[in-house]
């Protein structure tokens, strides 16, 4: 086993000098040092936009809960001016009611003679 | 860790490394410099977690080992052509070079965590404990490591 040993220790394998390994080695760092960067940079840019939206949600529910303090509405009532709006539009617009009748009947005609046209041809 | 705290202390390493990557390829130097490059890039980006709990070099040298097996189980095979072997540059030309052709042979025969603990032992003069943390196995199994490498070492190579 000594042998061995002596042979292992006397024949450690050579490196060649290469002045360029570190300089190759620096190079990956600084590219890993781009991408580290742009990395932070993206991250920082996504946590600014989460804290604007977060501050943006808060200020519009602040807003919109002050207004329903401020100026509270009765439901009931905005139900029946719905109703009210759609009798007075009905109202005001009868005499016009007749022309959409009319052109949908028409077009009713022309729909049902054209697909008995097509049935009879076959 | 500075970019330049860290080279100065790669600078001290590099060859070391160099050459433990260089046995463990089987004296491709080319390969073993990529596998060195990758263990460098790798140990910058975790340079942050080095804590000096152990010598940078033991740190260093476990990194680039993990890098090695990486590239083993990738390439699914570490057999690289022992012909390389004999461009290594040598003192006393032919009979050096034969000799490095036979340790490369013999070395390339050895179980990955032989030729691991064989090259930190006899090459880089790593201690029991360092190599142990390095390969990540207690150091009873690294004495085990290292009397089989001998062993199965001294059935390939003539003296």
């Amino acid at each position: 086993m000594k042998e061995i040993e002596d042979f292992l220790r006397e024949n450690k394998p050579q490196v060649k000098e290469d002045p360029t390994f570190i300089l190759a080695a620096q190079r990956r760092m600084d590219a890993v040092e781009g991408i580290k960067a742009e990395v932070d940079r993206q991250r920082s840019r996504g946590r600014i936009a989460l804290v604007a939206a977060l501050a943006a949600g808060l200020a519009i529910g602040v807003f919109a809960t002050a207004l329903a303090f401020l100026y509270p509405v009765d439901a009931s009532s905005l139900h029946e001016g719905l109703w009210q709006g759609i009798r007075l539009f009905l109202d005001s617009w009868k005499s016009y009611l007749m022309i959409p009748v009319a052109i949908l009947a028409i077009l009713l005609g022309l729909v049902l003679s054209g697909g008995k046209s097509s049935l009879s041809r076959g | 860790m500075t970019q330049e705290r860290f080279i100065s202390l790669v600078r001290a390493e590099q060859e070391p490394l160099r050459r433990f990557l260089l046995a463990l390829c089987g004296g491709d130097a080319a390969l073993a410099d990529d596998i060195a490059q990758d263990a460098l890039v790798r140990a910058y980006v975790a340079s942050g977690s080095f804590l000096g709990l152990s010598k940078f070099s033991t740190w260093l040298f476990r990194i680039a080992y993990n890098c090695y097996i990486d590239h083993c189980r990738k390439a699914k095979t570490d057999d690289v052509p022992v012909e390389e072997a004999l461009n290594i540059p040598s003192g006393d030309a032919a009979d050096k070079s034969f000799r490095y052709q036979q340790l490369y042979r013999a070395l390339k025969l050895l179980p990955q965590k032989e030729k691991a603990a064989i090259s930190l032992f006899y090459f880089e003069d790593k201690s029991i404990k360092e190599i142990s943390a390095i390969l990540d196995i207690p150091q009873g199994t690294v004495k085990y490591q290292l009397s089989m490498g001998r062993t199965h070492l001294k059935e390939h190579i003539q003296l």
